[in-house]
């Protein structure tokens, strides 16, 4: 929303300069996202009377002009008698007019703000000197006229400047309207001077026209007005009405009007339509004129305006010529039973006032500002107007509003009140008063505010208050619908004083300490171990396109569906973040990374995991990783093993590994389930979640390198598990330990935990500190057996142990893993 | 009655499909394109059901295709041993080089924010990533069809659910949490952090997913000074130096008053005098709200605050393009190595 500075000085006295007014407003009203010099726009331009004008010779439409200027124009070329000779194309050009000149380097108006602007000169037209030019309003980029020249109607000496002439010296405030959603009163120039008045902590005087909230207008009754009949209260506050007869359509209002409308963003159209316009950027208040006697026709022998809901497969034609459907919770304006309007939006095309009309019926009225909202969207119209109605238009307001309209449009176009003011007025409100005490807004802002101050601030702004004891009884005027609570006065109160004004302290809080919660520290040390290992996080999308999971090979059943996305990529929740991370493995492979590992810790949502007992669905926390070689051969599974057990081995976690058998969960569905395991907390047994390499068709579908595998864990099932078991911690021993190598040959098909498991076993039951490593895992190129050598070492809590005693212990292993193994040692 | 034999038909292409080792050569099989055939030499009224019986041969013989081509797919698929610390005749894994390693930005600036707050005394808690009308705006002061709804562009899914729009979805919850501290005699400070969700077109400044941190804090005595005083003191903190800071009102069903936060911005981070960073929002919670929650606004005030953190991610790195977020891209993340 534009607000002009010039206009709010009619309503409100102002000081400083407008910047600082524009931060003011800023930190006690709304936000202004930016302040436009309108006087630099039309400083050149200088009113000037024509002396003479002859047609030119040789053109059938050009004329020479000779103009005065008051003398006021330096460096200009003049004849003897001082004027000024400009070559005009206008038709409407003619001796004794006083018209706006732009001179020889001066920028046309209209093209100021273009990405090129055009600079006028001294040039010959047809080999006639032109000084600069005669504007016509379009190119003072005020409105679209094609009738000429602008004629300049108020009296003026020659040499006025046109800015000053038409208080276009002025500053155009960028409101940013979001702010102002529950303030309908600050959609109207007198509400906004209203709070600037109020910021400064000045009284505000209301103009006399705005306080007279009865509508009674002199007519002489010719004119027979409809009765009104608002079917459903809660469509409409209050509908009034008008017959104004002798109105002239093709009048114009004053160029002092019309620049107002049009340096507010509304462009002038005539005078019936201006004074609308016009009373609308004033108050806030839309209003809407119909063909008295087109509306007369259409109503048939029920003259009755109604207010009611489209009916169900209703249609009507728009003024502007496009035929809507009507859903039944449109409202509708219907003279008799036929549609006429779609009510605050836009009018009907059978009731169209065009140029001939002589009869109007003049509506303001206000209307639900929720069906406004959904109307609004579901035809994609927005006008000023229904941008108010969604505000919500006080009922009160109507009156003025029709009576000042009535005034002006006598003044500007003839037009007469044949008939009074009729209406349906069945949201009739008792003012609202609210009782606050001064202690509880002093105790909720912080501030030290006296029962005077209180009463000032809010009086300025047109609040009554009046005091039982310490109670303030707050009367809330009219416009402010959104005040209904002692809260909303407290906002009231510090933000007209200036929450800026207020002093800063801190809250008073013991001195108990607050630790991260246990699975954040959880999460931040995996996070910090996994980069240690040389990993990238990433974040990405909650929302994956559903080829993503087709590729991924999960089932879309599974994942909740985003319905309104602007885009097709936000297609799905995502079951699991490995599908995201294998997406951004090829794109970082054409980037020229060769190796490298991406890793994301956040949510995920399956369907199948069902609802929390807030009956909203159940979240799974996940950790996923893959890892990339783009150039290696062979199992990539093992690089990411060993990635995995880096993280959660300094947690004192120690995992085992369960081929995959059968189960079922979308976080298995892209591993590859021969070369995949299920990881498992060897002390609680409890599944973490897969490691693994991924399934062929999901290596080609996101062009993986084949060197590729990741893991995906639950960190929520690790932290159980660490608070389980924990950091184990062994004593040391004071004496030096041994170490033998040993190697198993076993078959091909026995697994390195078949030879760890007994072995382990063994050593535990020795009493002694003992460790197990692998040192080598061969398997000849043609054979059925491969050689596993592990590394045993021992220490003894006692003694230094001998010779003998060690190849004890390695010898009670050896037995127990051949035995199980059906290996032999080489 | 038609007189072929379906039934027989379907059972006779599943062997074959199962025993294929190409099976989607199947469907070009002779049967198939004569029951297709067949439906229209069939008299009208039996069209339809012969049709369904027809089609559901072929959804049935694709399933088994997909299953089989998985089935053989993974046949030539080598097993590994699960349990091995490297594969045979090759050596230990490595991991990669620890300088290669870098944590998000985003996430490193949340650690930060967190470690933050925690020691001023307030809990984290993650905001949830999916959740009802009811947390969303319900329970928050926003009337079903309020305008100020239309602000948070919101996503929706099939069942009704959103994508929370503000990190102020936990609010409620928070409320709810710390009533009975609240009434023993405490406080409730707490703050919510993560993933928002909003319906926009992505370009180098809007997303449509980012992070935010929420903070809620009620007592007996909360002021509005109170909240300004935390704030700046949070800010100060994290900037490492003392700092002006500006409001201006602003409109949140869930506060009242409700107000816009800035800061003036830091020396440190190239900041002048004069140029001012808008934070967050912020305001004294709404009465409503804490009526919600069973928290009694007679007995009890708070105040709430909720800002981006992308936004103290750019301004720190000066980072010129929102995109680069989510992107997982290696030559933007690896700029952050520690």
């Amino acid at each position: 929303m534009i607000i002009s500075v010039n206009w709010l000085k009619k309503f409100t006295h102002i000081d400083g300069t407008v910047d600082e007014l524009a931060t003011l407003i800023g930190a006690r009203l709304v936000e202004i996202e930016g302040v436009e010099d309108l006087g630099a726009k039309y400083k050149d331009v200088i009113v000037a009377k024509v002396v003479e004008s002859a047609p030119m010779e040789g053109s059938d439409h050009l004329n020479i002009a000779k103009i005065d200027d008051g003398g006021v124009r330096q460096g200009v070329e003049r004849d003897e008698q001082g004027l000024i000779q400009v070559v005009c194309g206008a038709p409407n050009v003619r001796a004794g007019l006083l018209v706006a000149w732009l001179p020889p380097e001066s920028i046309v108006p209209e093209t100021f703000n273009a990405a090129e602007q055009f600079v006028l000169g001294a040039k010959p037209l047809r080999g006639v000197m032109s000084n600069g030019m005669l504007a016509s309003a379009r190119e003072l980029d005020l409105y679209d006229d094609h009738d000429g020249i602008i004629e300049v109607d108020k009296d003026a000496a020659p040499g006025t400047s046109f800015a000053e002439l038409y208080e276009l010296n002025d500053y155009l405030l960028d409101i940013e309207n979001k702010s102002l959603t529950h303030r309908p009163d600050a959609f109207g120039v007198i509400g906004f001077a209203r709070e600037v008045a109020g910021i400064q902590g000045l009284p505000f005087q209301t103009p006399d026209w705005l306080n007279v909230l009865e509508a009674t207008v002199e007519n002489d009754g010719t004119g027979e007005a409809p009765h009104i009949k608002i079917e459903d209260p809660t469509l409409s506050d209050r509908f009034q009405a008008i017959v104004l007869s002798g109105i002239n359509e093709t009048a114009k209002s004053p160029i002092q009007m019309q620049t107002y409308l049009a340096r507010s963003g509304v462009r002038p159209i005539n005078a019936s339509v201006d004074v609308s316009n016009y009373l609308m950027l004033l108050t806030g208040q839309p209003s809407h004129t119909y063909d008295y006697d087109k509306v007369r026709a259409v109503a048939g022998d029920d003259f009755t305006i109604r207010v009611r809901l489209a009916k169900e497969g209703e249609k009507l034609v728009l003024l502007d010529g496009k035929e809507v459907e009507l859903d039944t919770s449109d409202i509708v304006i219907a003279a008799g039973e036929t549609a006429i309007g779609l009510a605050g939006i836009m009018g009907g095309h059978n009731t169209i006032v065009d140029a001939s009309t002589k009869t109007v019926l003049f509506e303001a009225a206000t209307f639900d500002l929720y069906h406004m909202r959904s109307s609004q969207m579901r035809h994609g119209i927005f006008s000023e107007a229904v941008t108010r109605f969604t505000k919500g238009i006080p009922a009160p307001l109507s009156s003025p509003v029709v009576l000042e309209a009535v005034r002006m449009l006598q003044e500007y176009t003839g037009a007469r009140a044949t008939s009074p003011v009729v209406e349906d007025y069945p949201g009739v409100r008792q003012p609202i008063t609210v009782t606050v005490s001064e202690k509880h807004i002093n105790a909720v802002l912080g501030t030290h505010f006296s029962a005077e101050d209180i009463a000032e601030l809010l009086g300025n702004v047109g609040f009554n208050v009046t005091f039982n004891g310490l109670e303030a009884v707050v009367t809330v005027p009219y416009w402010r619908q959104d005040i209904h609570i002692a809260e909303d006065i407290i906002e009231e109160v510090g933000r007209l004083a200036g929450f800026d004004t207020i002093n800063l302290t801190l809250p008073r809080r013991d001195f108990t300490a607050v630790r991260p919660s246990d699975f954040d520290k959880l999460r931040s040390e995996v996070r910090r171990s996994l980069v240690r290992a040389g990993a990238n996080e990433v974040l990405t999308y909650s929302f994956v396109h559903g080829d993503i999971l087709k590729k991924a090979g999960q089932v879309p059943d599974n994942a909740y569906r985003v319905v309104n996305s602007i885009s097709p990529d936000l297609q799905y929740y995502r079951q699991s973040i490995t599908p995201s991370l294998l997406s951004h493995v090829f794109p970082n492979v054409k980037a020229g990374y060769e190796t490298f590992a991406l890793f994301e810790a956040n949510k995920v949502h399956q369907k199948v995991d069902g609802a929390t007992d807030e009956q909203v669905p159940v979240e799974r926390d996940s950790i996923a990783l893959v890892t990339t070689h783009a150039k290696a051969k062979g199992a990539a599974y093992y690089d990411a093993k060993r990635m995995l057990e880096y993280a959660v081995n300094s947690l004192g976690i120690v995992l085992m590994y369960r081929p995959l058998d059968g189960e079922s969960d979308a976080t298995y569905a892209p591993f590859e389930p021969k070369r995949s395991a299920l990881v498992i907390d060897s002390k609680t047994q409890a599944i973490l979640g897969i490691v693994g390499e991924y399934k062929k068709s999901v290596q080609k579908a996101f062009k993986l390198p084949e060197y590729t595998a990741g893991f995906e864990i639950n960190p929520r099932e690790l932290l159980a598990s660490v608070k389980m078991v924990g950091i184990q911690y062994q004593p040391l021993s004071r004496y030096p330990g041994s170490e033998r190598d040993v190697c198993f040959q076993v078959g091909q098909d026995v697994t390195y935990q078949d030879v760890v498991t007994p072995a382990e076993k063994t050593l535990a039951e020795t009493g002694l500190i003992t460790t197990l490593s692998p040192v080598d895992i061969y398997q000849p190129e043609d054979g059925t057996t491969k050689n596993i050598t592990v590394r045993i070492g021992l220490i003894s809590y006692e003694k230094t142990m001998t010779n003998e005693e060690v190849a004890a212990v390695v010898d009670k292993v050896i037995e127990a893993v051949t035995g199980a193994t059906e290996g032999r040692v080489v | 009655m038609s007189t072929y034999d379906v039934e027989g038909v379907k059972q006779s292409l599943l062997e074959r499909v199962a025993s294929s080792s190409s099976p989607r050569e199947v469907l070009k099989a002779t049967e198939i394109r004569e029951l297709y055939g067949a439906i229209g030499s069939l008299p009208p009224e039996e069209r339809g059901a012969f049709g369904k019986q027809v089609n559901d041969v072929k959804v049935a013989v694709e399933a088994a295709i997909e299953a089989r081509e998985a089935e053989l797919e993974s046949a030539e698929v080598e097993p590994l041993d699960i349990t091995a610390p490297w594969d045979v005749n090759t050596q230990p894994p490595h991991l990669l080089p620890t300088q290669d390693g870098t944590q998000h930005p985003l996430t490193k600036e949340l650690d930060n924010v967190v470690d933050i707050f925690t020691r001023m005394g307030f809990e984290a808690i993650e905001s949830r990533q999916i959740d009802d009308d009811h947390h969303m705006f319900g329970a928050l002061n926003f009337p079903e069809d309020h305008p100020a709804r239309d602000g948070y562009d919101t996503f929706r899914t099939e069942e009704g659910f959103i994508p929370p729009a503000h990190t102020s979805t936990m609010q409620h919850r928070i409320l709810k949490d710390g009533k009975a501290k609240l009434e023993a005699g405490g406080q409730i400070a707490a703050i919510s952090y993560g993933r928002v969700f909003r319906n926009e077109d992505v370009d180098a400044t809007h997303e449509h997913t980012f992070y935010q941190c929420e903070g809620v804090f009620v007592s007996k005595d909360a002021t509005l000074g109170q909240m300004l005083g935390t704030l700046r003191s949070f800010f100060e903190t994290y900037y490492g130096q003392a700092l002006r800071i500006k409001t201006q009102p602003g409109y949140f069903p869930f506060v009242e008053p409700g107000l816009e936060f800035a800061i003036e911005k830091p020396a440190s981070i190239g900041g002048k005098p004069g140029e001012w960073l808008e934070m967050l929002g912020c305001g004294m919670i709404h009465p409503n709200v804490l009526k919600e929650a069973g928290i009694d606004p007679t007995q009890y005030r708070g105040f709430a605050w909720g800002g981006g953190v992308e936004r103290l991610v750019m301004l720190k790195y000066g980072i010129e393009d929102l995109r680069h977020f989510e992107s997982a891209k290696l030559a933007f993340l690896r700029k952050f190595a520690s």
